[in-house]
Parts: structure tokens; C-alpha cells; sequence
């Protein structure tokens, strides 16, 4: 068996690791990245409880395409069970990990324990090292990758926690090569386990099965890429913030804690005022002809700019169309390791509470310095910080005020408010790690006309769009290419690339069938864990409360009769759990 | 639902894709599928022209449901196509007797298609047959041709399918074109020789 198949488990308690062989059949099932992972995990079986529990393993798995050359394809996942939603959680991140970690000859990376001291490892192709990181506890993310950059050198990719994460924030994120696996406090899981970094490297060249046809393709792809207005003139030009106009002119934006649907100050904190005002540079993810990601300078310094839910989080959210600010405020959250999302949306929460006389402080009061303080001590669990430091659904219950939390399953909800896109609501309800755009993007349909505009108002027909969406969201996770490709790019082109680059036989629609058994299994392991129908729900806001003003006045989501069809749909009995003909259609069966 | 049949079955009408009483349409709903009548005229679709059925039983509305409902059936069981577009198209139709793929050469066509694959069957009309030869032509590709009869199309939207129908058919006749003119075709296309291995 070649690297390939091979997992690197690492037991951070003994300090011991060893190579365990992955079957071929899994590969083919769960194809890499996401879907690797989450078979992985749940083959571990029902043994999984506390998700902060040593014994709770975290798996980082590169996509199948790592490192081939694959347009926009070097995202990886990071996969284990959430400590805010306590579903099986996966998160992917733009950066070079994967690839470094399938060049040092591995297909997956298993971590379990914890160490008795904050350890760092590095991986590479003689297997792992322990290296001794009291020196970096503490530390912010920047200084954490600066200083291991400069010990195990610069070609290294660095994942690092900063102090959110060490202290088991539950909104805590991880940070890899200056971009974020976010959401799911997947930071604190590396907190847990005393793990504050990993540095990845491998040089090893990852083979292509048939080159000529895999650079046809890739050729093919990349034409598509640059020939579509999204992937070639929106993202490039304005970042992932080109929503925010976008969002805001169809009043679909979430406003002040999802109290509002437009947002006066948008356009001071949009994609074209990033642009026009403090842009200083572009940037990709490794092999990306999109290159989403901006530079911006704020009071002299460069610094990541944010995207467009990060502006949205710390602008629309929260009332505020600080541009400079949101710059800063995006870089001390990165920094500590906090999730921009969860962080901006909980501080709307608890704006919300003191507007209705039920909290005796205002979160907005100190203006930005206030703000950057109050992230600061969500990170640490500091000061008023500690009340909003595990996300909205903790400081929310603790208030006796659980309708402020913005949440699915706990996870607080992105950008896109599903009152004015019913679609987007089915997919935050179904989504299989709680409040997320990521795993069906109904936007897509729904506002940007990708592949076809469809009625946004509309419950009609979404249940079939949103499973196919999230059926092919899970198979291009686990190619580890970025979401972004899927405006252009239909199943074929995925697995025609996939095919040409590793010899496997698969077309079309076997990437769908896979997409749908990863989306399965993360049913199942969700199921185990005790989710059922009543999980799948929205906050009551959007299930009850209509807008009074806007193109979305009048609307709630509609939810309960597009659940029916979607559970039909995915052939899920009526509780929403996989009937075992569909288990058995997808291989799932345990008979 | 009903609005886009009458619109995008006028359309396939008026554009010459398909004959007066001939082509079909249908959407997957979960379990059911919503399908034109048997017989009726894409090009004057009425409400009580569309046809709910189960997706794998059989209930009293398949005697009014199209005669292709089987073929429908096969490829939503097959696939993940949300929607399906049958049509006739002529120009394409003419060139699946003679070739086993239709490769366009226009730059549309090009971008979308790639190759369009070409298969068969002796009975041509609502077989059992065809129901076996379509879905495996559609699992790499959003629209196959059955030799002799027309295409299949697929989408997640009535839209989507009728979209890749009309691109094939324009192709066809930008081929048909370029084979009646004459002449050597100056290639523009890179890698264009690899176009037929999609």
C-alpha cells in the first residue's frame, strides 16, 4: 500500500504513533478530505462522548486532489465532534497542510490524548516529532506560526491555536497558514488536548495517473473558471465581501441580531469599499486562479482583510459600518483564535439583550476600543468576555433569553438571513453541523442565479436543490477543492479530474452517490449522538417573526413542509432517520 | 411549477425542437414525479396537462402520464438530475443516425458539451429498452442522444435541461452548417483534438 492509504496515528498521552493502513475501500467510498474523515470517525463507533474528552480523536485528512495541480484545490479538513453543537463537525481551510501532509506520505492524520504539557508536533516524512511548546503557550496565532516558522523552517505549514483555543473557547477556531479552520470551536479541541500547534512538511511529488488527460481537464476547468462572472470578475475583484451589496439590495442581509434585513451602512463595509479604500494586494490559497483573499492596510500595517462574513459579523450584525474597525477587530479575533462569525453574532445577541432593559450593560458602548477589549476577553474568558466566550447559545440560556441566539444545533447562523431565501433556511436546518452556508449553498440558486435563478421566496422544489447541493458540497470537500470552482464547474468536471489524477473509476454521478453517503454517515454519527427531527429547526425569529418592512416583509420560513419533503426525498423515514434501503443502497447497511 | 412547463414548453415548440404532440418534460418531487400528459402539446401546455406519479410505483395516473414516464423513472433512479427535457431536435437527431457522438465545433457548444455520446436502441419509444441505454449515457454528461429519436436532458431546473437541449441543437446545426459548406475547418480551440474523449 502506498501513502495513499496510510494514517499516522499519534496518541499525545504516550507520545507513541504508528502507520495503521486505510482500506482501499474506503478510499473509494469516501473519496479524501471530508469524506475520509467523517468515515473515520464514525467507523470509531459509539464510543464518542464528551467532545473535549481525550479520548475524542481529531483527523485531519488533505483532499483527494492535494497537491495535483487541480484548480483551487488544496483546502483540507479538520474533522472530530464539535464542542459547541455536539454534532460531528468538519472544517476546511484554504492553506497548504494537506498537501504538505500527503507529501510526507500520509492520507490522513489521527491525533488522540493529551499531552501532560502544551506539545506541538511536526509532522513530516520520517512520521511525527514532540516538541515542547510551553514556550509558545500564551501566544496569539501570529507569533505562534512566527516563531515555528523560524524553528522548523519557512516551507513549513503551520496550524497553530491561539489563546481562545487553549482555553477551550467554545467558538475557538484554528489557524492554518493565516486562514481559519472556523466554526465548531475546533480550537478548543486542540486545547483539550494541550496540542498548540502542528507544522506540517513533505517534498515527496504526488503522482498523476494519466497526465495528459489530467491536464486536458485541468485545462478545460480553468477555462470555465475564468469564463464565469463570479469566479472571474467578483471574487477577484472584490473578495468574498462582493455579497455585502449584493445581500443588502435584496434585503436578505441580517441586521442588528436578525431584527432587520438591509443595512443602512452597507455599502461602507462592502466588497467595492474594501476595494476603493484600503486594498493594498490579492492573494490565493496554493494553486487558486481566483485568489478571493485581500490585503488591506489600516493605520500603516498590513493585515488579512476580512471577508464577507467576518464584515458582516462585526458591521451589519452589530449596526456598525466601520470599515478600519472591522479590519481590526477581524485581526485581534484571528489572532486570539476566535471565530469572527460566532464572535460578531453572540455580541449582536447580547446588544439585542440590553436594547430589551435584560442585560445591564451595552456591548456596543466603548465604540471600537470597547469591542476590541470585549474580543479580547471572549478569548480568554475574561471580564464581561466570559459571559459571551462560549457563543450565543451558552450566554443566551445562562440569561434565561435563549430566543436572541441566532443558533442551529448551537452554531450561530452566517450572513444570509432565510427569510428571504427559503431554500438557505432548509439548508441551515438540515445542515449536519448546525448554522452554516456551507454544506447546501442556497445562495447560489437563490441570489446569484448559479446554475439558474429560481423563486427565492419560494419553498417550492428546494428540498431536491439543497440535497443535491449538499450532496456535491460533500464530494467537493473531499477533493479538497474550494466551493468557489462549483459556480463553475458541474459533478463531471470534479470527477473526470479525479479520475484522470488517480486512475480511480468514477464518473459523474459516482461522485454524487459519494457526496450522499458522506452526507449519510454524517447523519448517522449525528443520529448516535442523540440529534433527532426536533434538531433540525430554526431560531424562532425566523420561523415565526416576519420582517415589517422589505422585499422579505410578511415572511417566515416554511420550514416544517419543506423538512417533509426533504426527509422523503433522502428516502429518511419521518424522524429523519436513513430508512435501511437507503442504507443499503449506499453501502451503509449492517446487516 | 406549472409556469415554467407552459413557458419553457412553448419555447421548445417555437424553436423547432420538437413536433406538434411530441417531447416531454418532468420534475422530480422526492418520491413523485410531475410529467407531461400523453400527447399533449409541449407548445400549449394546460395545467391539467401535467401528470403527478410515484417515482417508483405505478398509481391510476400512469395511463395519462407521457409514454416516456419508464425512461423518466430510469434516469432519476440512476442519477442526480432533478429534471429531465425530452425533445426531438432535428438538426442533432439527423446526425445521431450517422455518427456515435456529436462533437460540437462551436464555441458554445464547446463549453458546455464537450461531446454529446450517441446510443441506441431497436424500439425506440418508451422502452424498457431505452430505459436501460439512456441513464449510464448520463452519468458524465448532462444530455444524450438516442439514435434516431432525440435527446435526453438533465438539470436540477426545467431550465438547466432545456438550456443543455437547445445549446446541443445549435451546435448540431453549426455542424450541419459547416459539413454543407465545405471546406477545411480552421481550428481555434486548444486541445480541441481531445474533445471527442470527453
Amino acid at each position: 500500500m502506498g501513502a495513499d492509504f496510510n494514517l499516522l496515528n499519534v496518541d499525545l498521552g504516550t507520545r507513541k504513533s504508528r502507520i495503521v493502513t486505510i482500506s482501499p475501500q474506503s478510499i473509494s467510498d469516501y473519496i479524501g478530505g471530508r469524506g475520509l474523515g467523517a468515515h473515520l470517525l464514525y467507523s470509531k463507533g459509539k464510543h464518542l462522548g464528551d467532545p473535549l474528552s481525550p479520548d475524542t480523536p481529531l483527523i485531519i485528512t488533505p483532499g483527494a486532489l492535494a497537491g495535483t495541480g487541480a484548480p483551487s484545490s488544496s483546502r483540507t479538513s479538520l474533522t472530530s465532534i464539535s464542542p459547541l453543537t455536539g454534532t460531528i463537525f468538519e472544517s476546511n481551510s484554504g492553506g497548504r497542510a494537506g498537501i504538505m501532509l500527503k507529501r510526507a506520505g500520509f492520507a490522513a492524520l489521527w491525533i488522540e490524548g493529551r499531552a501532560e504539557a502544551p506539545v506541538a508536533l511536526v509532522v513530516d516524512e520520517g512520521g511525527v516529532r514532540f516538541v515542547d511548546a510551553s514556550h509558545l503557550a500564551g501566544l496569539g496565532n501570529k507569533d505562534t506560526r512566527r516563531i515555528l516558522l523560524a524553528d522548523e523552517g519557512e516551507k513549513h505549514s503551520v496550524l497553530s491555536i491561539g489563546p481562545a483555543g487553549e482555553r477551550g473557547s467554545l467558538i475557538a477556531n484554528v489557524c492554518h497558514d493565516g486562514r481559519f479552520f472556523g466554526r465548531g470551536g475546533v480550537g478548543a479541541l486542540f486545547g483539550s488536548k494541550n496540542l498548540k500547534a502542528i507544522s506540517f512538511y513533505g517534498d515527496a511529488q504526488i503522482p498523476i495517473a494519466d497526465k495528459d488527460s489530467f491536464a486536458f481537464i485541468v485545462g478545460e476547468a480553468k477555462k470555465l473558471i475564468a469564463a464565469h462572472p463570479i469566479t472571474s470578475k467578483g471574487l477577484p475583484q472584490f473578495g468574498t465581501a462582493v455579497l455585502m451589496n449584493v445581500m443588502n439590495c435584496k434585503e436578505a442581509l441580517p441586521v442588528r441580531n436578525f431584527r432587520e434585513s438591509s443595512f443602512e451602512g452597507a455599502s461602507k463595509i462592502s466588497g467595492e469599499a474594501v476595494k476603493d479604500n484600503i486594498l493594498t494586494g490579492r492573494h490565493s490559497c496554493y494553486g487558486c486562479q481566483i485568489a478571493c483573499g485581500r490585503t488591506v492596510k489600516v493605520d500603516g500595517v498590513e493585515v488579512e482583510g476580512p471577508e464577507f462574513e467576518t464584515l458582516w459579523a462585526f458591521g451589519a450584525a452589530l449596526g456598525l459600518s466601520d470599515l478600519e474597525g472591522v479590519v481590526r477587530l477581524n485581526a485581534r479575533a484571528n489572532d486570539m483564535g476566535i471565530d469572527t462569525i460566532s464572535t460578531g453574532s453572540t455580541i449582536a445577541a447580547a446588544k439585542e439583550l440590553f436594547d430589551l432593559g435584560k442585560l445591564d450593560w451595552d456591548p456596543l458602548e466603548g465604540g471600537l476600543g470597547g469591542l476590541l477589549n470585549l474580543v479580547d476577553e471572549m478569548a480568554l474568558g475574561a471580564g464581561r468576555g466570559a459571559e459571551l466566550g462560549d457563543g450565543s447559545r451558552v450566554f443566551s440560556e445562562r440569561k434565561g433569553q435563549a430566543g436572541v441566539s441566532m443558533t442551529v444545533k448551537g452554531m450561530e447562523l452566517p450572513a444570509y438571513d432565510p427569510r428571504g431565501c427559503q431554500g438557505q433556511g432548509l439548508a441551515y436546518a438540515t445542515s449536519t453541523r448546525g448554522g452554516c452556508h456551507l454544506r447546501a449553498y442556497m445562495i447560489a440558486p437563490e441570489i446569484l442565479a448559479a446554475p439558474k435563478l429560481v423563486d427565492r421566496f419560494s419553498s417550492s422544489g428546494k428540498a431536491g436543490l439543497v440535497i443535491v447541493s449538499q450532496n456535491l458540497n460533500a464530494a467537493v470537500d473531499s477533493l479538497g477543492m474550494c466551493r468557489f470552482t462549483s459556480f463553475a464547474l458541474k459533478d463531471d468536471y470534479y470527477a473526470r479530474l479525479l479520475r484522470a489524477a488517480t486512475g480511480r473509476d468514477i464518473d459523474g454521478q459516482g461522485l454524487m452517490s459519494a457526496g450522499e453517503r458522506i452526507y449519510n454517515v454524517e447523519r448517522l454519527a449525528n443520529i448516535e449522538r442523540g440529534f433527532t427531527r426536533e434538531d433540525d429547526t430554526l431560531p424562532k425569529r425566523l420561523l415565526e417573526e416576519p420582517h415589517r418592512t422589505g422585499a422579505s416583509k410578511g415572511r417566515v420560513v416554511s420550514l416544517n413542509e419543506m423538512l417533509d419533503e426533504y426527509y422523503r426525498f433522502r428516502g429518511w423515514d419521518s424522524e429523519g432517520r436513513p430508512t435501511l434501503a437507503k442504507l443499503d443502497l449506499l453501502g451503509l447497511g449492517r446487516g | 411549477m406549472y409556469e415554467q412547463f407552459r413557458d419553457i414548453g412553448r419555447d421548445l415548440y417555437l424553436g423547432g425542437l420538437v413536433s406538434s404532440h411530441a417531447g416531454n418534460m418532468s420534475v422530480r418531487m422526492g418520491d413523485r414525479i410531475l410529467i407531461t400528459r400523453r400527447g399533449s402539446m409541449v407548445g400549449r401546455l394546460k395545467p391539467d396537462d401535467l401528470i403527478e406519479t410515484g417515482l417508483d410505483a405505478d398509481d391510476a395516473m400512469v395511463t395519462l402520464a407521457s409514454s416516456e414516464l419508464i425512461v423518466h423513472r430510469a434516469i432519476y433512479k440512476a442519477t442526480s438530475a432533478l429534471a429531465i427535457v425530452h425533445t426531438h431536435p432535428p438538426h442533432a437527431t439527423a446526425i445521431s443516425l450517422s455518427q456515435d457522438a456529436i462533437v460540437p465545433v462551436d464555441s458554445e457548444g464547446s463549453y458546455l458539451l464537450h461531446k454529446v455520446p450517441v446510443v441506441e436502441a431497436a424500439k425506440t419509444i418508451g422502452s424498457s429498452e431505452v430505459a436501460e441505454v439512456i441513464p449510464p449515457a448520463l452519468r458524465d454528461h448532462k444530455v444524450a442522444m438516442l439514435r434516431g429519436h432525440g435527446a435526453f436532458a438533465v438539470g436540477e431546473l426545467l431550465e438547466e435541461a432545456f438550456m443543455v437541449t437547445s445549446s446541443l441543437e445549435f451546435s448540431a446545426r453549426i455542424l450541419y452548417l459547416v459539413r454543407t459548406l465545405g471546406g477545411d475547418l480552421k481550428e481555434y480551440r486548444k486541445s480541441a483534438e481531445r474533445y471527442d474523449t470527453w
